[in-house]
């Protein structure tokens, strides 16, 4: 019997839910072995009866809360897809300011009291609201994972998600090392996953993928001295996708 | 003949993004219909109070999935334009690559996956797996394939690109890749081709129906313009200076919507496909403009459902142009040095490009340190949003007798013909910054 | 020094000619040393123009050419019963300027791979390679080469270049190397004065080393050793970051990692190597949870005893360079083994030490693949309790699996993994074995999931069992607490076979375990009563109400006193201990208050096997791989061996 499966999207760009698209010829892989019951985005047909649910993006409002929970009570499994939903990620950056200031700041006085899809509270990772049983991270997530997720549930198998961080991948890539050209990276304590594409390609990573460990405090400031950084760089780079984290410090 | 009808949509399929369309008629009278917009709003002009100039492209790209590469283009030109950075030829030509690989990725995306269901009388592109039109939907995949695979060779990943950086490319593809490519694109050629036949055979299922409207678009001399032009509109020609967007893009807030509408001179206006093609079709490569002719779309065309034939045509031309700006990549020789220096400075800059479903524009203000203290985007999914509704209000009264589900049909067609971007559309915050 | 018969000499000009003619002729794959931004790498070559040999180090050494980063072992489709490829060998190499501390790192990891246990897939890529070395001519400013003595090498290459101004001297190191420069080369014999030279620039580049480590490479042992407990270890590791660059770029660091990948249609599968990282804090993983060497400080200090001590009492040689490239990607700046060596010299090298390495190894079958496993089918399978499932195996191949009894064996369930458990029972003659499953990972799951009929791979035995013939005219007491009792059954089965009782004294088992519903093979206890003599006394740490136990209540210690014994019998008593490593502690202070001497005591230790040839890493305590040197382990070898019963 084949799995039924359903995605759903909350607040987020869809960029995760594309990497399905994106799997082009083996999308045929993908329905031959799962039963695909509801995924807005491409298709008319939706139902409430699936055991595994592909969430994409943050929690917002209200509205979304009555909706996930809803999901979570259908779903036997529950994987959330991409940075929006499993950390929050971009979506995180505005709970720097309160709710309230933010939508007075972004409606002024206009009269949006009882419309309930203004209702916007602070951006709210998937587990901060449900159970979460798996994590698909990335922004957008790597199309690798989500098979190697997908095969895994299939198989009756716990997917292998790494616990080391990116730098590993890194190395194996052969990249010069972000910070020799003087760059702030959170390669070295951002979840591996990705196959370090963004230094692959010359860009310091960002951490989408979620901190995975907490250097010592001491160890941070020795590496920023030892590669001329400024603990401002630091800390920017940490609140694009982890702020509360950050913000925990 | 008066009935009543109650279509309520919730989250309409087969789109980018959450809308809703509402029609309550009364006796034949129509007493309620609108577009409505649920999706949550993110605020992305106030996550991008503080950062530094070379983190907006980053943030920006996560407005839509979709179109990331065409938000990081407009949101480069608009920090290269506060900061007074000159490109390079070759960064202006790779560019023009990036912006063609997203809009085949975007348009295939919709027109074979999305809208292709309606034609064939389906749900969705599975039940086409096995049928006896698996070999067309095989096509499409190739194409989707070879426009993402040229994404991932411009700008190292088809969503939320990642060589595109302030001044030029982090890494640039070398003359092999460009001509292993270009071989891909002359194949794919022909693919389209067999794909536009394929829609062609169906494109009687599209609704008759037209409105007149104006079309706003980039237009240049030198091209069919997407990565660079004036604005112009198809009632008065070409517009003002650039960074005066806002006096032609007039937002307005409207209740039943988390996503502002905009207007010009008329009650609304379209962008896109269909308002670039109206606009700039004498410019189109020359199959483009031979598609163009098999599905006799010719400008000023009126009928929001052609928008999908004009994604085709845009196909096309972009394969044809990638092939150009690949021959004279090649012919010059790939330089790969770093991207130009930048010094941070204080400045304001916009940044407006045509991405696949319109125009948009980025605007930033930076302080003398190079962070952003001001910024405003523009998203052609908002531009259209009033446009869709005042199609709905001539659109409903000519099918208002036939069957229900049919009506819903035909409302959703309508929708899914402007290929919204929901996502980008409710990006908006419209924050005064300290 | 240079030997003048086998010293050619080329010209700058004809030396690009040669490997444009390499790479053009098609037959080989040409690799070189290249520019990337501001480093090298060594790459694919489409012109000799690209090589630069003036560089100073690449970022990853030409290891992973042998041993890539990531490689597909075999090939299999899980849909069928079981089909297994082994994936295909590599075009001709040609590796173009590795320097001599590279050259002689490939020469080490020749030892770890091709000793003993030959892994095929390394020796396959390194039969196909030819590598034609280059002196330095640029030193590094992170390498301490020098002190290492592997700033220049006269073996392991087949050509060396010397770059002696605007011509290069070529050191012929082998026949095929010879032939390489006659078939495609223009050269003349080098004359006197340009082997001279040679040695002059060689001089010349010694000088060149800043770095220089205060310790020789022959002392670095004595000195780690002296030192296990020195505080650097915390100091330094403090600022460790567990991403493991250190391990990642070192020219011999051999540890990895297999993981079985599905793709998406749910047919075609993998079993697929990558590098791992004992910096890395699941390194020791395992399939229960735990961690072994959980402490960074542990894991710091780990590698450098590795590089140190463990390697050097094994292979006779520091498994350290002095490339100097970990010094670079270590970004806290705490990986330098130059650094930590100069640190330790200022402390005793003769301290006292009760450090132990064991050297006793187990002869492993050297026959086909390391990595392919033998197809096998399940017979029989038999729920235990809520965990735990025997599981009765069949050889294929109708051969006997050759066991002795504490040996392991590796089962594969194709597209899941790979697991070890230990061999329940006892050695036969027929193809059949058992095993005792316990549902903790993907593959005991998988496993006990399993039908009659359904086909399995299996790889081993394993490891160092127990020596029965040290058994013999001996007291035996049997300490088998929780899933303890599985290997152990592999030997009380042995022991109380009709066959084989008279050659034993008397015989104790002691089984223990948490709840009566944990127990096993209570049946088979009672039935063994019927045709052998042995005291058999059981206890659970509890038993909640409403559970029927014959047996006592309490933790297995309270059980010594209850058998059938007295002191005078010690000499002659041999205990043999597994379970869980908690109660090691315990059950060896009971039996030596019943005077048994360490000698005498036997234990069988779990750790993450996963290679089980010894070369994977997972499994290794201080020196020591489980997977060879045991599980079985004679206590008073293990006592004093840090990391083992701590």
């Amino acid at each position: 019997m084949k799995p039924k499966v359903a995605f759903f999207d909350f607040s987020s760009c869809e960029g995760c839910q594309l990497q399905i698209a994106n799997l082009e010829e083996e999308i045929l892989d993908l329905i031959s072995i799962v039963d695909v019951v509801s995924f807005r985005e491409v298709m008319k047909e939706h139902s409430d009866n699936y055991e595994i649910a592909f969430i994409e993006g943050s929690i917002m409002r209200p509205m979304d809360v009555t909706r996930l929970r809803n999901i979570r009570e259908n779903a036997k499994i529950l994987v959330a897809l991409g940075a929006c939903a499993t950390i929050g990620g971009i979506n995180k950056i505005r709970n720097q300011w309160p709710a309230d200031e933010v939508k007075k700041e972004v409606y002024g006085d206009a009269d949006i009291k009882d419309n309930r899809y203004f209702d916007a509270f602070q951006t709210k990772a998937i587990d901060e609201v449900v159970k979460v049983d798996y994590y698909i991270h990335g922004c957008p997530i790597n199309r690798d994972e989500f098979k190697h997720v997908v095969t895994s549930l299939a198989l009756g198998k716990e997917p292998i998600i790494p616990n080391y961080p990116v730098c590993v991948e890194c190395k194996k890539n052969e990249n010069i090392c972000m910070f020799e050209k003087g760059e702030f990276c959170l390669g070295p304590i951002t979840g591996a996953g990705c196959g370090a594409i963004c230094p692959t390609h010359r860009s310091a990573c960002d951490g989408c993928r979620g901190i995975i460990s907490k250097p010592e405090v001491e160890c941070v400031m020795d590496i920023l001295k030892r590669y001329d950084l400024t603990y401002e760089e630091l800390k920017s780079k940490s609140k694009l996708y982890n702020y509360s984290r950050e913000a925990n410090k | 003949m008066s009935k009543d009808i109650n279509i309520d949509v919730e989250h309409v399929t087969r789109v980018e993004g959450h809308g809703n369309i509402v029609l309550n008629v009364k006796k034949g009278k129509i007493e309620k219909l609108q577009w409505q917009i649920s999706e949550a709003p993110r605020f992305f002009e106030a996550m991008v109070r503080g950062r530094k100039f070379n983190e907006l492209r980053t943030i920006t790209s996560r407005i839509c999935g979709i179109c990331s590469i065409g938000h990081s283009l407009a949101s480069l030109k608009a920090t290269e334009d506060a900061l007074d950075i000159q490109i390079t030829e070759q960064t202006g030509i790779l560019r023009r690559l990036a912006i063609n690989a997203e809009n085949m990725q975007s348009h295939i995306l919709h027109v074979g996956y999305l809208v292709a269901p309606d034609l064939f009388g389906i749900g969705s592109v599975f039940p086409l797996v096995g049928s006896k039109n698996q070999n067309a939907l095989l096509k499409i995949v190739k194409l989707h394939r070879l426009s993402n695979e040229m994404s991932d060779l411009i700008c190292g990943r088809t969503t939320h690109p990642i060589r595109l950086v302030v001044g030029g490319f982090s890494i640039t593809p070398t003359e092999i890749e460009l001509s292993k490519l270009k071989k891909n694109l002359e194949d794919g050629l022909k693919t389209t081709k067999e794909v536009a036949e394929v829609v062609k055979n169906v494109s009687g299922n599209f609704p008759d129906f037209e409105r007149e409207t104006e079309y706003i678009g980039l237009t240049s001399d030198e091209e069919y313009a997407l990565y660079d032009g004036d604005v112009a509109s198809t009632d008065t020609g070409r517009l003002s200076n650039y960074k005066d967007y806002r006096s032609y893009m007039n937002e307005f807030v409207v209740p039943f919507s988390t996503a502002k509408h905009a207007k010009h001179k008329r009650d609304s206006y379209m962008v896109g496909a269909l308002a670039r093609f109206n606009l700039n079709s004498k410019q189109l490569h020359p199959i483009a403009q031979d598609v163009a002719d098999m599905f006799n779309l010719r400008p000023i065309c009126y009928n929001p459902f052609m928008n999908n034939v004009a994604q085709l045509v845009e196909f096309v031309h972009n394969i044809e142009d990638s092939i150009k700006c690949i021959d004279r990549l090649i012919e010059y020789g790939i330089n790969q040095k770093k991207p130009v220096n930048v010094s941070p400075k204080a400045g304001h800059g916009v940044g407006i490009v045509e991405v696949p479903r319109g125009i948009l524009v980025h605007d930033y203000t930076y302080n003398n340190k190079g962070i952003c203290t001001k910024a405003n985007c523009i998203i052609p999914t908002n531009q259209n949003h009033a446009n869709i509704q005042n199609d709905m209000e001539k659109f409903v009264p000519q099918i208002i007798n036939k069957p229900d589900n049919e009506i819903e049909l035909n409302l959703e067609m309508l929708v899914r013909a402007y290929d919204p971007c929901i996502s980008c559309s409710t990006h908006y915050i419209d924050v005064k910054f300290v | 020094m240079v030997d003048d018969t086998n010293v050619k000499l080329i010209s700058e000009k004809d030396l690009d000619e040669f490997v444009n003619k390499l790479i053009d002729n098609k037959t080989y794959n040409v690799m070189g040393v290249k520019a990337k931004g501001e480093r090298f790498v060594f790459d694919h070559l489409d012109n000799a123009k690209e090589l630069r040999l003036d560089y100073d180090v690449t970022i990853l050494p030409p290891k992973k050419y042998f041993l890539p980063p990531s490689e597909k072992l075999m090939d299999f489709n899980i849909t069928k019963s079981f089909d297994i490829k082994k994936s295909k060998k590599s075009k001709k190499r040609i590796i173009i300027g590795i320097h001599p501390y590279d050259i002689i790192a490939i020469q080490q990891m020749d030892k770890y791979y091709l000793d003993s246990q030959k892994d095929d897939f390394y020796k396959k890529r390194r039969e196909n390679t030819i590598i034609i070395g280059s002196d330095i001519q640029n030193v590094s400013k992170h390498s301490f080469a020098e002190s290492m003595k592997t700033h220049t090498t006269y073996s392991g290459f087949d050509i060396l270049l010397t770059n002696l101004g605007n011509k290069y001297a070529v050191t012929i190191g082998s026949k095929q190397g010879n032939d390489l420069l006659e078939k495609y080369g223009h050269f003349r014999d080098a004359k006197k004065s340009e082997l001279k030279k040679i040695d002059k620039i060689r001089n010349q580049i010694a000088s060149q080393y800043d770095k220089k480590v205060d310790i020789d490479k022959e002392e670095w042992s004595k000195y780690l050793v002296a030192n296990y407990n020195n505080t650097l270890w915390e100091e330094k590791s403090d600022k460790c970051m567990s991403c493991s660059s250190c391990t990642m770029v070192c020219p011999t660091c051999y540890c990895y990692n297999i993981l079985d990948d599905v793709s998406l249609n749910l047919k075609e599968g993998g079993r697929i190597r990558t590098w791992d990282g004992c910096l890395l804090k699941d390194f020791t993983k395992v399939g229960s949870g735990e961690i072994f060497r959980d402490d960074k400080k542990e894991r710091y200090r780990h590698r450098f005893y590795r590089k140190g001590n463990y390697l050097p009492e094994r292979y006779g040689f520091v498994a350290c360079v002095g490339c100097g490239r970990c010094a670079i990607a270590c970004l806290p700046n705490i990986a330098d083994p130059c650094e930590v060596m100069n640190t330790l010299s200022s402390f005793d090298k003769s301290a006292e030490t009760d450090k132990y390495f064991i050297k006793q190894q187990t002869k492993v079958p050297d026959k086909g693949t390391i990595h392919i496993p033998r197809s096998a089918t399940i017979k029989n399978i038999n729920k235990l309790t809520d965990r735990e499932t025997l599981i009765e195996i069949k050889l294929d191949d109708n051969k006997s699996l050759g066991h002795s009894p504490g040996q392991f064996v590796e089962v594969s369930v194709l597209g899941i993994g790979e697991a070890p458990i230990s061999i329940s029972s006892p050695p036969k003659k027929d193809p059949t074995f058992q095993l005792v499953v316990r549902k903790v990972g993907n593959v005991t799951s998988k496993l006990v999931s399993l039908k009659p009929g359904d086909k399995i791979g299996i790889r081993g035995p394993f490891g160092n069992g127990f020596d029965i013939k040290k058994l013999e005219n001996k007291n035996i007491i049997f300490v088998c607490a929780g899933l303890g009792v599985a290997p152990l059954r592999s030997l009380y089965l042995y022991v109380t076979d009709k066959k084989n009782r008279k050659k034993f004294k008397e015989l104790k088992i002691l089984y223990g375990c948490k709840e009566p519903c944990e127990a096993m093979f209570l049946d088979e206890f009672e039935e063994l009563k019927k045709t052998s003599d042995y005291e058999c006394k059981m206890t659970v740490d509890k038993c909640p109400k409403g559970e029927c136990w014959e047996g006592e209540v309490g933790l297995i210690t309270t059980l010594f006193p209850k058998i059938d014994y007295d002191n005078s019998k010690s000499k002659d008593t041999i205990s043999v201990v597994c379970g869980p490593p908690i109660m090691y502690k315990f059950a060896i202070k009971s039996l030596k208050d019943m005077k048994i001497p360490d000698k005498n005591i036997y234990v069988s230790l779990e750790r993450h096997m996963k290679c089980g040839v010894g070369k994977c890493g997972h499994c290794q305590i201080n020196g020591v791989y489980v997977c060879k040197e045991g599980p079985v382990f004679r206590y008073d070898k293990v006592k004093k061996l840090p990391e083992a019963l701590e």
